[in-house]
C-alpha cells in the first residue's frame, strides 16, 4: 500500500502537485472518454484521482447530469483545466512548502535537506512549465 | 442481458456492505441484492448465490446521483471502462459501431474497449438513500488502493530518495547528519533568516579582531591579517586554534562551513 511518505514524494516530483493546489476551486475536468465534469475540487491524490463535488457532468453525447459527489480515476483524466485566476507558480510553491512543512515537522533538524529538495522541485517544475505554454 | 456468475461474497477487507440494493446495468434491471465494497473488488449478489464483480482498475469513475431528472432514484453511479463479459468471456452487450481504429478481435479485453471508449453504466440503487455517502466514500478509499500501474507519462517514476527520519536515525543513531559545504554552496543554501544569523555571528567575531582570547583551551597568538571580501575573515581567525594557523585558508573554509551548518 502506498504510504503517505511515498505519496508526498510522488506528488512533489510531478505536476500533480499543481492540481492538489486547486482544492476548493471550481474547474472542468476532461475525461479520456470525451466526457467532461465541472465542479469544485475536493481532493486530488498522488495518482491524479480527482474528487469533485456539486458537479455538472456532460457525457460524450452531450447529455447533462448533476452529480453530488464524483470520483474520477486518475487513469481516466485527460485534462484538468486551471482556472484563469490561479497563479500556477505560487500554487506549486505553496503546495511544495506544505509538503516540506509536514516533513520538517517530523524530522526535527533535517530541515536543510528539505530546502534543497524544495529548490530542486521548483526548478524542475518551473522548467517543465515551459513545455506547456 | 447480464449473465450472472456463481460467485461467493468476499469475506475480507469489506469496507462497506449494503443490502437491499438494486442494480441497473446499461439501462437493464438486474435484480435486488447486496453490494459489497471490498478492498480487492466491488461485487454484488442477488441472494441466491449469483452475482458479478467489478475490478477497480476497470472503473473509470463513480458518483452519487441525486438528479432525479437523469434517473428517477438517488443512486451510486459507476462507470466501467469497457463492456462486462459473461462466464464464456464473450461480451454481454453489443460493441459500439465505431471500431475502425481497433483491429484486435477480442472477447472482453478491457484495453480494447478502452480504445473504443465503450463503457458500461452501472447504477447501484440502495433502498436506504442515507447510505449513499458511506458507499461513495468506501469506493473512493478502495479505488485509491488500485493505482494505475502503467502510466502514460513516466513523470511519476520516483528514483530519488526521500529523506526518511526513521531510516536516518536507524543508520546513524541520531537525526542530525553533519556534512560540509564549501563556503559558496553553504551560503547559497541559506534562507534569509540564515543569512541574517550568519551576518550577526560574523559581526560578533569581527569585533574581537584586535584582542586575544583564551577560550576553553583554545589559545590564539596574533590574529591573522588575511582578509576576504566582506566576510570578516580576521574575526573567524580570532577563534582559530594556534596549531591550525599555519594553514589559515583551508582551515577558515572549514570553520565557515561549520558555522554555516550551525546556523542552518
Amino acid at each position: 500500500t502506498l504510504t503517505q511518505l511515498e505519496g508526498r514524494a510522488i506528488a512533489e516530483n510531478s505536476m500533480v502537485v499543481l492540481l492538489q493546489g486547486l482544492q476548493g476551486e471550481v474547474t472542468t475536468v476532461d475525461l479520456r472518454n470525451e466526457s467532461t465534469a465541472r465542479g469544485r475540487v475536493v481532493n486530488v491524490d498522488a495518482f491524479m484521482n480527482v474528487r469533485l463535488e456539486d458537479v455538472l457532468y456532460r457525457d460524450r453525447r452531450g447529455k447533462l447530469t448533476e452529480l453530488q459527489d464524483l470520483f474520477i480515476t486518475g487513469r481516466n483524466v485527460r485534462y484538468v483545466h486551471i482556472p484563469d485566476h490561479v497563479d500556477i507558480m505560487k500554487t506549486m510553491q505553496s503546495q511544495l512548502a506544505k509538503i516540506h512543512r509536514v516533513r520538517n515537522f517530523a524530522s526535527h533538524g533535517g530541515g536543510r535537506k528539505e530546502y534543497e529538495l524544495l529548490d530542486w522541485s521548483l526548478e524542475l517544475t518551473h522548467n517543465t512549465l515551459f513545455l506547456f505554454p | 442481458m447480464v449473465l450472472l456468475k456463481n460467485l461467493r461474497p468476499p469475506t475480507e477487507g469489506v469496507r462497506h456492505e449494503q443490502a437491499e440494493t438494486s442494480v441497473v446495468m446499461d439501462g437493464h434491471q438486474v435484480g435486488c441484492g447486496t453490494l459489497y465494497i471490498a478492498e480487492t473488488r466491488l461485487s454484488w449478489f442477488d441472494g441466491s448465490g449469483m452475482g458479478f464483480s467489478l475490478e477497480y482498475p476497470t472503473i473509470g469513475l463513480h458518483a452519487i446521483s441525486r438528479d432525479v431528472s437523469a434517473y428517477p432514484e438517488e443512486h451510486l453511479y459507476v462507470m466501467v471502462n469497457g463492456k462486462l463479459a459473461d462466464e464464456n468471456g464473450t461480451e454481454m452487450a453489443e460493441r459500439p459501431a465505431n471500431r475502425e481504429e481497433d483491429d484486435r478481435s477480442s472477447s472482453g479485453g478491457e484495453d480494447d474497449d478502452d480504445e473504443d471508449g465503450a463503457i458500461t453504466e452501472v447504477r447501484f440503487v440502495p433502498s436506504d438513500k442515507v447510505a449513499l455517502e458511506s458507499m461513495f466514500s468506501a469506493m473512493c478509499e478502495c479505488q485509491a488502493l488500485h493505482p494505475d500501474p502503467e502510466d502514460d507519462d513516466s513523470d511519476n517514476d520516483f528514483e530519488g530518495e526521500e529523506y526518511d527520519v526513521e531510516e536516518a536515525e536507524a543508520e546513524h543513531g541520531h537525526a542530525d547528519i553533519p556534512t560540509f559545504y564549501t563556503s559558496d554552496e553553504g551560503l547559497s543554501a541559506l534562507t534569509q533568516e540564515g543569512h541574517a544569523t550568519l551576518e550577526r555571528l560574523e559581526g560578533m567575531l569581527a569585533q574581537s579582531v584586535a584582542q586575544q582570547y583564551h577560550m576553553a583551551g583554545v589559545r590564539t597568538e596574533e590574529p591573522s591579517v588575511e582578509f576576504e571580501e566582506g566576510h570578516g575573515e580576521t574575526g573567524t581567525a580570532a577563534l582559530t586554534p594556534s596549531y591550525l594557523e599555519e594553514r589559515p585558508r583551508g582551515t577558515l573554509q572549514i570553520f565557515r562551513a561549520v558555522s554555516v551548518c550551525f546556523v542552518l
